[in-house]
């Protein structure tokens, strides 16, 4: 075992901009094929080497020997298949321009929706929230959106976010968000019954009965960035007993 | 020995370091002393087709922005410009503010560090980070003194900043690396004004190039410690 994996399971390998994969770590899984697959923060430079491009924890899979950093921001950068929360702003014939948060507005077709025909489509205003998924993107254009499922062409949750409030939040919290297990959510559901979209943006949506528990909702889940179980039990009691 | 502003006992002592993160929510990625705003929209006269158009603007702590601030942009732009991966991000803007808080010497240094937090908490990618220090060769006892005070800067008979990249493989950053030649290390930004010789600039390229290595290891627990934070509800 070479020492990154070591490193692995006992701490986590914080690596910065500038700091190579070592040559050995790239010959550990893969016996035959000397073949890695590189993830997001990674990056081969000109002499040969793999260095990471940003700042974040270095994770390794041993399956397709797959190498990524996982970092955090709040700025989103649109990448294909993720789930998302956008704001319209501007209505064409074909398209709808939609915020998501990244550099440029998003399109989203407007026969992207489930059972949309030219006879038949919704008719969604400015300022309507979506809970869109994204079709294409790539660095040079603006990313293209849809509500539906590409593969059944069903709805499958996607669609328009009635009523509810929206913060923003950075990615990497966000992405926790989505765990099944995540304490702060499990913690809030044994006070107050709410529903909730999150988006991988950043953007998370939170719908309840009355507008004091959705901004105590928001609060709870901003707070919750930095702190670690216990304080998050203690924040999240706190802020139920004020109620 | 004893410098002016007694805090240090040794010459090559460096003040210690603060850092925030995260501080702004407006921003996108933020450091005490710094913001930064990006990848965002840009004006089309600004846009590069295949780049990110950088942009570094430096407010004074009084009165407003003048010909030294703007000397200051430009040094920082043009420092960084080359380890930003902005082909990564073509027709975007990255806008990056610099606001002085507290003004006691080597602010171009403290900017530079500031702007490499801000972009790494920013998350824009990077080739790698730098590490900034001022030096000066005091006028009456010719000795070099590290990251002065405005008190000290007065004194100087000359005063260097440098500014240094990290290329260093994972498994070993704790090492470092053997450069006793100072004429082979590759500086990123060098800014000299003053009486000197050859040698004594030399000389100052090499001091700051070991305290640099501070800077960068300052950068790199600053990080580690905002990760181990976001990263305890999963872990613990």
């Amino acid at each position: 075992m070479t020492s990154i994996t070591m490193e692995e399971e006992s701490k986590l390998l914080i690596v910065l901009p500038g700091d190579q994969l070592p040559e050995s770590g790239l010959m550990e899984d893969s016996s035959a094929a000397h073949r890695l697959t590189l993830g997001p923060g990674l990056a081969p430079m000109d002499d040969d080497s793999i260095t990471a491009v940003k700042a974040g924890i270095l994770k390794h899979n041993a399956v397709g020997n797959r190498w990524w950093v996982e970092s955090n921001q709040r700025r989103y950068v649109a990448a294909q298949g993720e789930s998302i929360i956008g704001v319209v702003t501007g209505k064409s014939a074909e398209h709808y321009k939609v915020d998501i948060g990244a550099s440029q507005p998003a399109l989203l077709g407007v026969l992207a929706f489930e059972g949309a025909t030219k006879r038949n489509k919704p008719n969604h205003n400015i300022g309507d929230l979506l809970y869109c998924r994204v079709s294409m993107a790539n660095k040079d254009m603006e990313a293209e959106l849809e509500c539906m499922n590409p593969t059944t062409g069903k709805a499958d949750g996607f669609g328009e976010l009635k009523g509810g409030f929206v913060i923003k939040i950075s990615l990497g919290l966000a992405r926790r968000l989505l765990d099944p297990k995540n304490l702060v959510l499990r913690l809030l559901g044994q006070h107050i019954p709410f529903e909730m979209a999150v988006g991988t943006n950043g953007k998370v949506w939170v719908n309840s009965a009355s507008a004091q528990h959705t901004i105590l909702i928001c609060n709870a889940i901003r707070n919750s960035e930095y702190l670690n179980s216990a304080e998050c039990g203690s924040m999240v009691k706190s802020l139920v007993e004020k109620m | 020995m004893s410098r002016l502003d007694r805090t240090r006992t040794s010459a090559h002592q460096l003040r210690p370091f603060f850092s925030s993160q995260n501080l702004l929510n407006r921003a996108d990625g933020s450091a005490q002393f710094d913001f930064v705003v990006g990848p965002a929209e840009v004006k089309l006269r600004d846009e590069k087709l295949d780049k990110a158009t950088l942009e570094v603007v430096v407010r004074p702590l009084v009165g407003l922005p003048g010909i030294k601030d703007k000397a200051r942009e430009q040094a920082i732009r043009e420092t960084l410009e080359p380890l930003v991966l902005s082909g990564l991000h073509p027709r975007t803007g990255i806008q990056i503010v610099v606001q002085t808080m507290k003004d006691d010497g080597s602010i171009l240094a403290t900017a530079f560090n500031a702007t490499i937090l801000a972009l790494l908490d920013a998350g824009i990618p990077l080739k790698s980070i730098l590490g900034a220090v001022t030096c000066i060769v005091d006028s009456e006892t010719n000795q070099i003194l590290l990251d002065p005070t405005s008190q000290e800067l007065a004194n100087a008979k000359s005063t260097h900043t440098f500014v240094f990249d990290n290329k260093s493989s994972i498994t070993s950053n704790t090492e470092s690396k053997d450069q006793e030649d100072a004429v082979e290390v590759a500086t990123l930004y060098s800014d000299s004004t003053g009486l000197f010789s050859e040698e004594e600039y030399f000389k100052c390229a090499q001091i700051c190039y070991k305290a640099v290595q501070a800077v960068h290891g300052f950068i790199r627990t600053a990080v580690q410690k905002k990760l181990e934070k976001e990263q305890q509800q999963i872990h613990s």
